[in-house]
């Protein structure tokens, strides 16, 4: 197996308070690339508070996160917005678009904001995210004109942008009837399988746990099992 | 770096633009604030120099006098100075002996760039006509030169100061003393100065009305001609300094009183009162202004808090994607400043009109149609651009704070 993506050493977050409620506690946890893990669990476990800490929404509170070889759970602000708009890309259950911005600028935005590639560059490739999410001909659409799961397509689309290591996603698909689901969970697939990113999707589904190459359990802020499970289709 | 600004102005941009009225009211109150103040500060601008004007060119920027400032030590003084010596009630004569060493002071005036130094000696005389006697003050002058130190020539309704010359014994006097005498151009008046000496004048020239200083009771004359008619050859007791920058007529005056012990008066010092109620004026008007920039930033604040409060979910969404805290504050900052350029140029139209139609008015004033003078210089519109862009940039900046201190995490996990 190839080197972890990202590995959580003993991850901690606790809020303030007497006593501190612990939300994640001593997490331990590799993130394979090629791979598509699914973190479940009960509602309320933690799941969601993880996952920010994965992808450097949140900060710990102990322990570390470790990116590249370096430890980024003390890595400054700016740093950690810089790993985020270059490797990790986020979807979330409600699509989280922006309302002003057409799908076409929603996806432009990542882009955009790292200046790697030329505008024209960009805008070729934003086409092109979004061809591959069967959106080629919507994306001059606002966000309202669009449906549930057009929007989550933008979103993984916008999430793409500049081709991230790591994909993320909190329940994409708990917004989303049983046929756009699957093709979120396809399309997750593919992110892992066939480009070979770290996929780590939040879901209370298990029919989508079940389609995971390694299931992640949580109970009570705790990470009780890690598991892989042998390729379905 | 310039991407990622046209971006944040991108965002920041169609921030401004969804929400209208808000928009429309942060801008109209910028503008409102930049056109008013734009026409208030022509017209405090325009009328101030147009008042300092007059003041500056009313007379020589500097007026050497044979007067000092304090009476000469007194001997006793100066034989003992430091001891226990006081002097009380002495008198001081006055030395009205005229300029000592002028020539040494008026070469070392027009020693200064640009500088022109005219003498010239006054003194008082009679007018007698008809058994009535008039008073007047006379100045005998070098024409060719005071007509570069002072703008007496331009006074003239009738006549030129080069008359004075070209004609024995000429005089040029104030219009409204001429109609007092009942004498005009060409006439002759008997003048008899204090040491009894008379002499017969004839008029040159007429200053026009209306001149408060060169009134009714001040004759001009040739300087050789005054000087034998006062009895006193030789003998000037003024000079009058033209500055080629009359702001500099402080300092110089300073320097020359220093040098020379006579009392050197800056334009400055002469309307030091009238300075002073400039100086109020302009207080009054940078306070009012100051009033109406920050109701304008109140407006802005307003849009700028709001439109954060709005879109915090935009904000955690733009942070979850890789946007910095720095680009977040970037964002709402840029927001402030866009309602604020754009109240500015829409105020700087306002202030426009409102100067054309302030410069429109006539007024007529002894005859004349007069304009309100109005300083329109591209400086006030830079001043009130700049203000306001401040003033934008402050009110915009704690909402800006604010939002790039909004935590992700709680609006992720909380949206609904
Ligand atoms: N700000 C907070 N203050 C107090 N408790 C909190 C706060 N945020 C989260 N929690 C608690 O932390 C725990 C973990 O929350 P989290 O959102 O990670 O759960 P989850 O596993 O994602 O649940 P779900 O499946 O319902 O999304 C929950 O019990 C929640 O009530
Ligand atoms: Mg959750």
């Amino acid at each position: 197996m190839s080197d972890p993506a990202l590995v959580a050493r003993h991850l901690r977050r606790e809020l303030e308070g007497d006593p501190p409620a612990v939300l994640v506690a001593d997490a331990d946890l590799a993130v394979q690339p090629g791979k598509f893990t699914a973190i479940v669990g009960p509602s309320g476990c933690g799941k969601s508070s993880l996952l920010y800490l994965l992808g450097l929404i949140d900060r710990p509170t102990g322990g570390q996160l470790l990116f590249d070889g370096r430890d980024l759970a003390q890595a400054s602000g700016d740093e950690r917005a810089r790993i985020r708009l270059e490797h990790f890309g986020f979807v979330f259950q409600f699509h989280f678009l922006l309302p002003e911005f057409t799908a076409f600028e929603n996806v432009m935005l990542p882009l955009r904001r790292l200046g790697r590639l030329s505008l024209r560059e960009a805008e070729a490739r934003a086409n092109q995210l979004l061809g591959d999410v069967g959106l080629a001909e919507k994306g001059w659409k606002l966000p309202e004109k669009l449906s549930g799961g057009e929007r989550q397509r933008v979103a993984i689309a916008r999430a793409l942008a500049n081709n991230p290591r790591l994909v993320l996603g909190d329940e994409p698909t708990g917004n989303l009837d049983s046929v756009n689901s699957a093709r979120v969970v396809e399309l997750f697939r593919d992110l892992a399988h066939q480009q070979g990113r770290a996929v780590v999707c939040v879901t209370h589904d298990m029919g989508i746990a079940d389609l995971a190459d390694i299931r992640v359990s949580m109970l009570d802020g705790r990470v009780v099992e890690v598991r892989e499970q042998a390729p379905r289709t | 770096m310039l991407g990622r600004l046209s971006l944040l102005l991108h965002i920041a941009s169609r921030h401004i633009l969804v929400r209208r009225r808000q928009t429309g009211v942060a801008v109209g109150g910028v503008a409102v604030g930049v056109g008013f103040f734009l026409a208030v500060s022509a017209l405090m601008v325009g009328s101030q120099s147009d008042f300092v004007k007059q003041l500056i060119d009313v007379a020589p920027h500097i007026i050497i006098s044979d007067e000092l400032r304090s009476p000469t030590p007194q001997p006793a003084l100066r034989e003992f100075a430091g001891g226990a010596v006081d002097i009380h009630g002495y008198r001081v004569r006055n030395e009205v002996r005229g300029l000592k060493d002028w020539q040494r002071i008026l070469a070392s005036a027009n020693a200064i760039p640009g500088a022109i130094g005219s003498p010239s000696l006054s003194g008082a005389v009679t007018l007698r006509l008809g058994g009535r006697d008039e008073p007047l003050g006379i100045v005998g002058v070098e024409p060719g030169i005071e007509a570069k130190v002072s703008n007496i020539a331009d006074k003239l309704r009738y006549g030129s100061l080069d008359n004075l010359e070209k004609v024995q014994g000429g005089i040029i006097i104030g219009e409204e003393l001429g109609q007092r005498l009942g004498r005009g151009m060409g006439d002759i008046v008997p003048a008899t100065s204090s040491n009894g000496t008379t002499k017969s004048l004839r008029i040159v020239g007429l200053v026009k009305k209306g001149n408060s200083q060169l009134g009714s009771s001040t004759g001009y004359m040739l300087l050789r001609e005054a000087q034998s008619l006062l009895g006193r050859p030789f003998i000037i007791n003024r000079i009058g300094v033209k500055l080629a920058d009359p702001y500099d007529a402080e300092r110089v005056a300073g320097t020359l009183e220093a040098r020379y012990g006579y009392k050197a008066q800056s334009w400055q010092e002469r309307s030091a009162d009238f300075l002073s109620l400039l100086l109020t004026r302009n207080v009054i008007m940078y306070t009012v202004v100051s009033a109406i920039l920050l109701v304008a930033s109140f407006g802005i604040y307003t849009a700028v808090s709001n439109s954060v409060a709005d879109k915090r979910r935009d904000i955690a969404i733009l942070r979850s994607m890789g946007f910095s805290e720095g680009d977040l504050q970037l964002v709402f900052v840029l927001e402030g400043m866009a309602l604020a350029l754009v109240g500015v140029l829409v105020g700087w139209m306002l202030g426009w009109v409102l100067m054309n139609i302030l410069g429109g008015l006539e007024f007529h004033i002894g005859g004349d149609v007069q304009h309100i003078p109005l300083d329109r210089s591209p400086r006030q519109y830079l001043i009130a651009a700049g203000a306001s862009l401040a003033s934008g940039v402050f009110a915009s900046w704690l909402p800006a704070r604010k939002a790039s201190r909004v935590d992700p995490v709680d609006i992720l996990r909380g949206a609904v």
